[in-house]
């Protein structure tokens, strides 16, 4: 098991330097990013907790929204908001 | 303070230790979320994270063709304390490189190899369930002596469903008890996590497109199986008691 160790890689492989590759934007992709509906939300933090790409973030007034460039727009938090606050809107 | 401050959610801290500037998982990734779940239980204990080694890295793992580390699931491991010893080894099993789709893939064993390896605390845990999985990996960390837990990550790409149903497949897989989160500290089990009303499997089945050549006849010997292994674990956790 020795052989196969990565300690030389950064944890969460995402390059620090970008020599051939093309240069890190995760959110470029997706057409669908969520939005938050201020009414209906309740500050529940799920969104929060299910989010793979740590993008969603609190804002200073308790409510949560979405750093546009590390969206992936997979719609989990749109899937797993009990309250339907959260819609995914095409961008542009 | 007002009323709605009081979800637990708020409690946790809000800072990001995994992968802050983003990574290179696809999206809705169960194993990112189960990292990031990972990261956030040994806040403030683990000082360098870089300590924590991946012995089988888990970007292979998402590549059915990738050579022989590939036919494995991703494994890490983190050294603890001199003061407690050993070494805390978590599995994020996402089940896309078993070769061939059957029922002998998805009924775990890992976490008996451990308790037979004289493992000191052995669990099984899901991302769908976030706070579970985090008392389990803060007790796996306090815990004196080898720790194991085994944690179940949907795989959109694998299991071939739609990106936004990662944690919904995840819950399924613990109602319908084809995956049941269960701790055994210093060899009592205790069923963390018990649905009294448990949903068919056959939910969980045809969700996912990987279980379209399945038959009729094979989800209800999976069902036969589940409800023997669980019956088998129950008797187990009520020795405990």
């Amino acid at each position: 098991m020795t052989d196969k160790t990565f300690k030389q890689k950064k944890i969460g492989c995402y390059l620090l330097e970008t020599k051939r590759a093309k240069p890190f934007e995760p959110g470029t992709k997706p057409e669908l990013k969520p939005e938050w509906d201020k009414d209906l939300c309740v500050r529940c933090a799920l969104c929060y907790l299910y989010c793979p790409d740590a993008a969603i973030s609190r804002q200073e007034d308790g409510y949560f929204a979405a750093d546009q460039e590390l969206c992936k727009g997979c719609g989990i938090c749109h899937r797993e908001c009990w309250f339907g606050a959260i819609s995914m809107v095409k961008e542009g | 303070m007002d009323k709605f401050s009081l979800y637990v959610g708020q409690l946790l801290s809000f800072q990001e230790h995994f992968a802050p500037k983003g990574h290179w998982a696809c999206q809705g990734c169960g194993v990112a979320l189960a990292v990031r779940h990972v990261y956030k239980a040994l806040e403030g204990k683990v000082k360098d994270f870089d300590s924590a080694q991946w012995q089988i890295p888990w970007q292979h793992t998402v590549l059915t063709a990738a050579g022989k580390s590939s036919t494995e699931p991703a494994l890490m491991s983190i050294a603890k304390d001199a003061a407690s010893g050993g070494t805390l080894y978590i599995c994020f099993d996402n089940e896309c490189v078993e070769g061939k789709i059957d029922k002998t893939g998805l009924i775990k064993k890992e976490p008996a190899i451990a308790v037979a390896n004289d493992f000191t605390y052995v669990a099984t845990a899901c991302p769908s369930h976030p706070f579970d999985l985090i008392e389990k990996v803060r007790h796996g960390w306090e815990t004196a002596g080898q720790s194991f837990i085994h944690i179940l990550c949907p795989c959109p790409v694998g299991w071939e469903y739609q990106f936004e149903n990662t944690v919904r497949l995840g819950r399924m897989a613990v109602e319908s008890r084809l995956f049941p989160l269960y701790e055994i500290a210093g060899g009592f089990y205790h069923i963390t996590v018990d649905e009294p009303n448990p949903r068919p499997v056959a939910d969980y089945i045809k969700n996912q497109k990987r279980f379209s050549h399945w038959k009729i006849q094979q989800v209800a010997a999976l069902q036969d199986e589940i409800n023997s292994l669980f019956s088998q674990l129950e008797e187990k956790a009520t020795v405990a008691k």
